[in-house]
């Protein structure tokens, strides 16, 4: 320990200025390499087909011009393919709403028997990577002739153990007071779930359900899998494999990229506008769990 | 206080955890059953025939799906160690560059940084196989104006993975981030103030307080980030199809191939109780490697 440090509580001025210039060095830096291939895939969709495939690369396009927007739809049905995304992704998030709010209310208000145990076991499931019950959940799902259909993608998604997770944290905050009150009332108790209760805990709903609809509109194994070469009912993600392996080689990198641009749009904006609650419910679920 | 005994425990727990018994415990423990089985994926469950061990001693055999799987295995361990290896410390130095406070943008960095975590997968391997294109892509464009010779990336067995690798945690990085930031607001003022009343300086401060504060925070950092890690599919599938020569061959990829595409359900089970056990294992050895260093300290 050098003696000069102790007791220097004056920063030094000029030296605190470079350690700030430091300091805000790096953060460009690392903003510009973080946001640099969504840049590139936005100039890449507003290229020609020879500027986008071009060699050295070109950066930016001469004429910005919105054609590979236009020759998309030519090659996916992408407005259909939104649809079903939207469907995928609405449809889910409902479901684990509801799920997640009943199951969340019953770990956090109820006492019974086994209670910590099955909290514990469906928190396990969290860490069960989709491959592991991938096999003999495509031959369940055609038993129930879900198959190859939105339903067989939509219905093993409609409960999980983030959900309940997130929801029991929340709830567990609620005042019981507030639900005694309800149930003097005569209230049922699925009628507090969704009326005393989701009101008093409206951030950490919001959270969840922006987290279950952009996890929903982005996955892709399991559409992949239940709907094998039915295209129509293709969500986005799954389209734009499809574009890909379209007409491989030629020149179709804008036509690719404004594809991904687009299905990369909804979850964004979704994200930019909400981002104060994705980040403060990553933080409670990081921390307390 | 007997109207309160009376209340609907099982109507509030019924719609999650029967979802989640039938679609994710039931096809578990249909997967152990699977890997004991000779079992086509096109045909009932009725169907399957029991083998006793003879899926897992093909695993280890000679044939060439033994090899394979042995090769995806590997990979998924190298891909999975690079991973955590490399998102830990880069994720508390961003954090530290989020959370700070003597400069502005940390928020900024945030934002940007947390975004490519709700872009999907399927679009950033596309964009960044056009960013790794040797000839066409910017990548090695900028390498060239800093005077390195291009680079392969995709195209070559020894680059392909780590290629991967790097889309990964370009993608997963921001969400890492915030995870070290909240850990960081849990750390309490008084005692950076008590360090700096110690003589300590900067580095030490971060030796002596920050990393060892972060530790319940890193390590569940890491569980998240293994899990993460064996999951690669997408730029697999899309891009590299496990080539050029098996090099980027996965298991979520490969057990796929088997267990979907060539039917072989039982084969493509013992597979993935092979995945299964090796996470336990890794988890179980995260948590007795951190519980080791909190005695040490």
């Amino acid at each position: 320990m050098s003696l000069s440090s102790r007791g220097t509580t004056v920063v030094n001025p000029s030296r605190g200025g470079i350690f700030r210039s430091v300091l805000v060095l790096l953060i460009v830096f690392a903003a510009i390499v973080a946001a640099f291939p969504l840049i590139w895939m936005l100039l890449s969709s507003l290229k020609t087909p020879t500027e986008s495939m071009q060699t050295p690369p070109v950066w930016f396009p001469a004429t910005p011009s919105l054609d590979a927007y236009r020759d998309v739809a030519a090659v996916i049905d992408a407005s259909r393919s939104f649809w079903n995304s939207t469907v995928i992704a609405t449809t889910t998030t409902i479901g684990i709403l509801v799920t997640s709010l009943m199951a969340g209310y019953a770990f956090a208000k109820y006492r019974f028997k086994g209670r910590d145990l099955l909290f514990a076991a469906m928190i396990a499931t969290m860490f069960l990577p989709p491959i592991v019950t991938l096999i003999p959940l495509y031959r369940m799902v055609s038993y129930l002739h879900f198959d190859g259909s939105l339903l067989g993608v939509i219905a093993p998604n409609l409960a999980n153990a983030f959900g309940i997770f997130l929801m029991r944290q929340f709830i567990a905050g609620v005042p019981d007071d507030l639900i005694d009150a309800a149930r003097v009332d005569g209230a049922s108790e699925l009628r507090i779930v969704f009326t005393v209760v989701a009101p008093a805990i409206v951030p950490a709903i919001a959270a969840l359900a922006l987290f279950a609809f952009v996890y929903q509109w982005n996955t892709y194994l399991w559409p992949l899998t239940v709907l094998q070469g039915n295209t129509s009912d293709f969500p986005i993600v799954l389209s734009l494999g499809r574009l890909l392996s379209y007409n491989r080689g030629a020149m179709n990198t804008n036509l690719v990229m404004a594809g991904a641009t687009l299905a990369v749009l909804p979850p964004l904006v979704l994200f930019v506008f909400l981002q104060k609650f994705f980040v403060d419910s990553i933080v409670s679920a990081g921390v307390k769990g | 206080m007997t109207r309160a005994q009376k209340k609907p425990v099982w109507m509030m727990l019924t719609p999650a955890v029967g979802l989640i018994g039938v679609f994710v415990v039931v096809p578990m423990l249909l997967t152990i059953w699977l890997s004991f089985q000779h079992w086509s994926t096109q045909t009932g469950f009725e169907t399957a025939k029991f083998i006793g061990l003879r899926n897992f001693e093909d695993l280890f055999s000679r044939i060439s799906v033994g090899r394979d799987f042995r090769g995806a295995y590997f990979n998924t361990a190298v891909y999975t160690g690079i991973s955590v290896v490399v998102i830990l410390p880069l994720s508390v130095l961003l954090g530290l560059l989020v959370y700070q406070r003597r400069a502005p943008g940390g928020t900024f960095l945030r934002t940007v940084l947390f975004s490519t975590y709700m872009v999907p997968m399927i679009a950033v391997a596309l964009v960044w196989s056009k960013l790794y294109s040797p000839t066409e892509g910017p990548i090695n464009q900028i390498l060239s104006w800093v005077g390195i010779s291009p680079l392969t990336w995709l195209s070559a067995p020894d680059t392909a993975l780590i290629s991967i690798v790097i889309l990964n945690i370009w993608q997963q990085i921001g969400y890492f981030t915030v995870l070290a930031v909240a850990g960081l607001t849990q750390i309490p003022q008084t005692l950076y103030e008590a360090a700096r009343v110690d003589g300590a300086n900067p580095l030490e401060e971060f030796f002596g307080v920050t990393l060892p504060l972060l530790r319940r925070t890193l390590l569940f950092s890491a569980v998240i980030a293994v899990i993460n890690a064996v999951q690669v599919f997408e730029p697999v599938v899309l891009i590299t199809q496990g080539g050029p020569a098996g090099s980027t061959n996965v298991l979520t990829y490969f057990i796929r191939r088997v267990g979907i595409e060539r039917a072989q359900g039982g084969l493509g089970s013992a597979m993935a109780v092979m995945l299964m056990l090796s996470l336990i294992v890794v988890i179980v050895a995260i948590f007795a490697f951190a519980r080791e260093r909190k005695e040490d300290a």
